[in-house]
């Protein structure tokens, strides 16, 4: 059923409602006063309905509605207990004080409809309890409600114990006020919580809210510890006009609440207007919505990340509500405001858009500012890159070929003395120089090609791929190298240490029996993987080979990912960029 | 009586170089170590008149392990450190006179002549 036609069964039903119970009140045998039940059944009744389904159909996600057209409801429910039908009498007495619970609830919700504290969900919750559960166990031990002569039975009666319901009642009437303080305590804490700029709005329903909270509780003291009929009767008719003022109050709070929104735009869009001389665009917002903790926000989409206006990396903060900023139907930035401006959504949505044009060029601004500080990093990174390159090189060399060129130095000044006197140590000597020669030169290649391999730089990836797969202990198999080549010069040389180094894993650590390199475009993007069918356990965190890959790859923007459950291989898949290609 | 020598160095080829070209030029090749912790054990233990001591060692540099080795312990005499390295001597600046060695020898330029000249 679409809300429209909700609402129109709902407000027939409730005008029918209406008329039913004041038809009965007017035609009923006992007391006096006819008319004046039927004027406020249906004063009462119909303002809530009315001003309730008047809310309901203005914003139908918000309960304020629903709560209003159930007080109307109720309340016209409740004044059957001024009929003669015993069974609508008994109804009507059960549910007489229904409508204080809605409006308990009502006040407590008020403005977004939804109930924020533990403390306010319970204090709700106990005090439906109490309305129903309370009139039902007095009912049921009482035998002179109501004190009017000629009143119908009261069907709901067990038995008749003075005692247990004068008990009952001081408990339930206890509890009710108790109530009513709590709920008088969390209006004034909502009030302090509330901006400037709601508060306009919050008024009228709050303060007439709590008139009728101390009203109320004021003619249940009366009522409890005076026995004075008069002061109960001038407390509860006062009660009952502050009752009645509730859905009046609730559409001068509607008007006031527009006026704080135009208000609140009009400042808004004076600071923006003004940004350039004085504010920032967070200013003005900070001001329009009387919250100086505003923080704007930018989107970077293709980073699926947040920055603030310096372009810095931020977390959307827990504990206080945010509303998108959207342009053509994108989120680009968002507004982080304190959660009781929720309650106007209205009013951040149009301070969301306002806000979307003006930002545009913050966000461009933070956008070139978080981009400036990526390429700073990686140009950090790149230059501890090449250090640790050039430290790696020098270790290599040093352990390496230098070590051998001294042993070798030392064989042959050796094998020089012993030239004359002992021949044959001399040969061994010069023979165990030419190995040590030998193996330096091996060593000194491998360093070069290391450093960059001249295959690649001849003829490409594809057959320096070859040479690495060729070389390798473990059988590696091709795939897509040909097709996806040639890619620029410098993925081409970080495609190929990805791949030499991976290769290289395979062989000392995998225990694998056999590898696959492939190589793919994806976008603008090529994807290098390199995967084996060994051990597993591979750990990016440990060990510099891995480490240094990344590195490297990061220096051209791109990302390594490595996969290596224990038992399960490991694939390492670098994407690099190559949209200069 | 021949010097007692011990080697220390992390890589085995200068090692067995180094103690071939040594024992042909007259001196006792006592013992070898690869790196500064056993250096210590085994100058302790083998009490030779000289240590061959590598200035790149894995666990500690060479500097140190001299500086260990040449500091007087209960009354025993201690070795005479020559601290060797493939670098430049240049790379160590006051090091190596800080360090309690005799003095420096590039390993390229080990000889029986070029220890002579240092142990005097």
């Amino acid at each position: 059923m679409s809300t429209r036609r909700l609402l129109w069964l709902v407000g027939i039903a409730g005008v029918a409602l209406g008329v039913g119970v004041s038809t009965l009140l007017a035609t009923r045998h006992f007391g006096d006063q006819a008319g004046g039940d039927v004027a406020a059944t249906l004063l009462i009744g119909w303002s809530f309905l009315g001003t309730g389904l008047f809310a309901w159909a203005s914003r139908p996600n918000n309960r304020i509605g629903a709560l209003m057209v159930g007080v109307g409801t109720s309340w016209m429910v409740g004044m059957l207990a001024n009929t003669d039908i015993p069974l609508l009498f008994s109804i009507g007495v059960l549910l007489s004080a229904l409508p204080y619970a809605f409006v308990v609830h009502l006040l407590l919700a008020y403005p977004s409809g939804r109930l924020r504290s533990v403390l306010a969900r319970r204090v709700v919750m106990v005090t439906y309890v109490d309305v129903l559960l309370g009139s039902l166990l007095f009912q049921a031990f009482d035998a002179n409600i109501p004190d009017k002569a000629d009143a119908p039975a009261n069907v709901f009666l067990i038995a008749d114990n003075p005692g247990l319901s004068n008990a009952i009642l001081i408990v339930v009437t206890g509890i009710g006020l108790a109530l009513v303080a709590m709920a008088g305590v969390l209006i004034a804490r909502r009030w302090r919580a509330a901006p400037r700029v709601q508060r306009r709005g919050l008024a009228p329903v709050l303060w007439t809210g709590c008139l009728f909270l101390a009203t109320l509780a004021l003619t249940l003291v009366a009522d409890g510890l005076t026995k004075s009929e008069e002061l109960e009767e001038a407390f509860g008719g006062f009660a009952l006009i502050f009752f009645l003022a509730v859905p009046y109050a609730y559409l001068a709070g509607l008007l006031g609440l527009g006026w704080s929104r135009g208000q609140a735009m009009g400042a808004l869009m004076g600071g923006l207007n003004a940004a350039q001389e004085r504010q920032s665009v967070r200013d003005a917002i900070a001001d329009s919505l009387d919250d100086p903790r505003v923080v704007v926000v930018f989107k970077r989409p293709e980073r699926d990340e947040w920055v603030d206006a310096q372009g810095q990396r931020v977390e959307l903060p827990q504990g206080r509500e945010v509303t998108a900023i959207s342009r053509d139907g994108e989120v680009v930035g968002a507004i982080v405001h304190r959660p009781s401006l929720s309650d106007d959504p209205e009013l951040l949505q149009g301070v969301a858009d306002a806000a979307a044009l003006a930002l545009e060029n913050e966000r461009l601004e933070a956008e070139l500012r978080a981009r400036v500080k990526e390429l700073q990093e990686s140009r950090a990174n790149i230059i501890a890159f090449g250090l640790a390159e050039r430290r790696r090189l020098e270790r290599d060399l040093h352990d390496g070929a230098q070590q051998r060129l001294v042993a070798l130095s030392l064989q042959v000044n050796l094998a020089r003395a012993k030239l004359e006197d002992d021949p044959a140590t001399a040969a061994r000597l010069l023979d165990s120089a030419r190995d040590e020669l030998r193996q330096a030169l091996e060593e000194l290649r491998e360093l070069a090609r290391g450093i960059h391999p001249a295959i690649l730089t001849d003829q490409g990836l594809g057959p320096a791929v070859e040479a690495l797969a060729q070389r390798s202990p473990v059988p590696v198999e091709v795939e897509g190298v040909e097709e996806a080549t040639p890619l620029p010069s410098q993925v081409e040389a970080v495609a190929y240490f990805v791949v030499a180094e991976s290769l290289t894993n395979v062989a000392k650590y995998a225990s694998a029996s056999h590898a696959t390199v492939r190589v793919r475009r994806m976008d603008d993007h090529a994807v290098v993987e390199v995967s084996d069918d060994g051990v597993g356990g591979a750990d990016a965190t440990r060990g510099t080979g891995l480490r240094g890959l990344a590195d490297r790859v990061a220096a051209l923007d791109g990302q390594l990912r490595i996969e290596s459950p224990t038992g399960g291989g490991t694939v390492v898949r670098a994407y690099i960029p190559c949209a200069s290609s | 009586m021949a010097v007692t020598v011990l080697i220390v160095d992390d890589h085995p080829s200068f090692r067995a170089t180094a103690r071939l070209l040594l024992e042909v030029e007259g001196y006792d090749v006592v013992g070898e170590a690869k790196d500064g912790h056993e250096a210590i054990a085994q100058a302790n233990l083998l009490r030779p008149d000289l240590v061959l001591l590598d200035v790149n060692l894995p666990d500690m540099d060479g500097f140190q392990v001299a500086s260990r080795l040449t500091a007087r312990n209960g009354g025993a005499t201690p070795p005479a450190v020559i601290l060797i390295s493939s670098r430049d001597p240049s790379d160590f600046g006051s090091l190596v006179a800080a360090s309690g060695a005799r003095g420096f020898i590039p390993k390229a330029d080990l000889s029986g002549d070029a220890l002579a000249a240092l142990l005097g």
